[in-house]
């Protein structure tokens, strides 16, 4: 399989790697895996208690180019933006400014799964009003 | 029930068994059936392997080509397609990991498509999806790849770090004793399953069907990592 080259990209040349500190208050943390590839992603953000919007990201990822390219893309794009806007970046974006193939969605997926993380994290730092978790929603 | 008549016979019209006519004997085309129907089983976990093994060798030696070499093209045609099958239908079955996978998929599990539909309800209803990993376990996975990376920086330098070796050493012989628990842990769920195939309601199924999926999700990572670990310290 061949990668775009903007996977080819963000792979050879990724932005914002790095890590915080993961018990600063104006930072959220989210860490998912895909079980299917055994891929693991971090990405952290840093948010403006003031304005709410996210001033900083940085992301860890070990797996293969798809999962790599898609959190950095990730870590661009919600850099700027209040995290309600950032709660609306779909994995479907990601995939076509990637354009990764089908078997490559899930990493899209992941990326998405990443941010929404990192947002609840922060949320429930400091006491942002977040909904009930839905237990057992993946499997459904 | 599976093996039991379900059309007639090409060659003589009686009603016949799933690969043989039960009348003349013949060799009958191959019919879309799960691994399960093929050797006549329901669909349970807990298998007597044994048998299985015997059941195949009795199909084998009886749907084997060769037999078939003075037959009809068609007569031959089949033979072959049922011998494929009956090969993937063992090979699949035999192993208590395939098996349950493959339970798994019959049951109507489709890991990547669920988790997507799961990140979009997410997003549409401000819930929190739900990883099919468990946090504790994720952790684990990322800390131990930091150190495998550092590993591997460590010997692209040429410098030697014995402390770190011996760490993930440790951390590897933990990591297989969590892989063999998790079998063991896998095959207490086959029991409940088994008990609900007879008897069961729709919602207890589907709940044991999605631990054993947790179980498989967690086997799985771990697999991959004690792979990596391997590679990290071999090379």
């Amino acid at each position: 399989m061949s990668y775009s080259d903007k996977v080819l990209d963000h792979y050879s040349n990724p932005r914002n790697v790095g890590s915080m500190d993961k018990s600063s208050q104006d930072v959220g943390t989210g860490l998912v895996g895909a079980p299917e590839c055994g891929d693991v992603m971090k990405l952290q953000i840093k948010v403006n208690p003031q304005t709410s919007v996210i001033e900083d990201a940085k992301f860890k990822t070990f797996g293969c180019g798809s999962a790599i390219a898609s959190s950095s893309l990730a870590t661009e794009w919600v850099k700027g933006k209040t995290v309600e806007e950032a709660l609306q970046i779909k994995n479907t974006e990601i995939v076509k400014e990637l354009s990764l193939p089908p078997v490559k969605i899930h990493c899209s997926v992941l990326a998405e799964d990443a941010i929404r993380a990192a947002i609840h994290d922060w949320k429930k730092k400091n006491g942002v009003e977040a909904k009930a978790p839905a237990t057992a929603e993946a499997h459904q | 029930m599976p093996g039991e008549a379900t059309s007639t016979c090409w060659s003589c019209g009686t009603m016949r068994a799933v690969h043989f006519c039960s009348a003349c004997g013949k060799v009958q085309p191959p019919v879309p059936a799960d691994y399960f129907t093929f050797f006549a089983l329901p669909r349970k976990l807990s298998l007597d392997t044994a048998l299985l093994e015997r059941e195949f060798y009795v199909l084998s030696r009886k749907l084997h080509p060769d037999v078939y070499a003075q037959s009809q093209p068609q007569e031959q045609e089949w033979s072959m397609e049922q011998s494929s099958l009956l090969n993937d239908a063992y090979r699949t079955l035999k192993d208590p990991i395939k098996r349950t996978e493959y339970l798994l998929r019959l049951e109507g599990v489709e890991l990547e498509e669920q988790s997507k539909t799961a990140t979009e309800k997410a997003r549409a209803t401000g819930e929190v999806k739900k990883q099919v990993v468990p946090p504790d376990l994720l952790e684990e996975v990322f800390e131990l790849n930091m150190q495998l990376e550092e590993l591997r920086m460590q010997k692209k330098m040429g410098e030697d770090d014995p402390a770190l070796v011996e760490e993930l050493r440790k951390h590897k012989s933990n990591l297989e004793e969590k892989y063999e628990a998790l079998l063991a842990e896998l095959k207490g769920h086959w029991n409940q399953w088994d008990k609900l195939v007879d008897s069961g309601s729709e919602d207890d199924r589907i709940k044991v069907r999605n631990q054993m999926l947790d179980l498989l999700n967690r086997r799985n990572y771990i697999r991959n990592l004690v792979r990596d670990v391997n590679e990290a310290l071999e090379n």
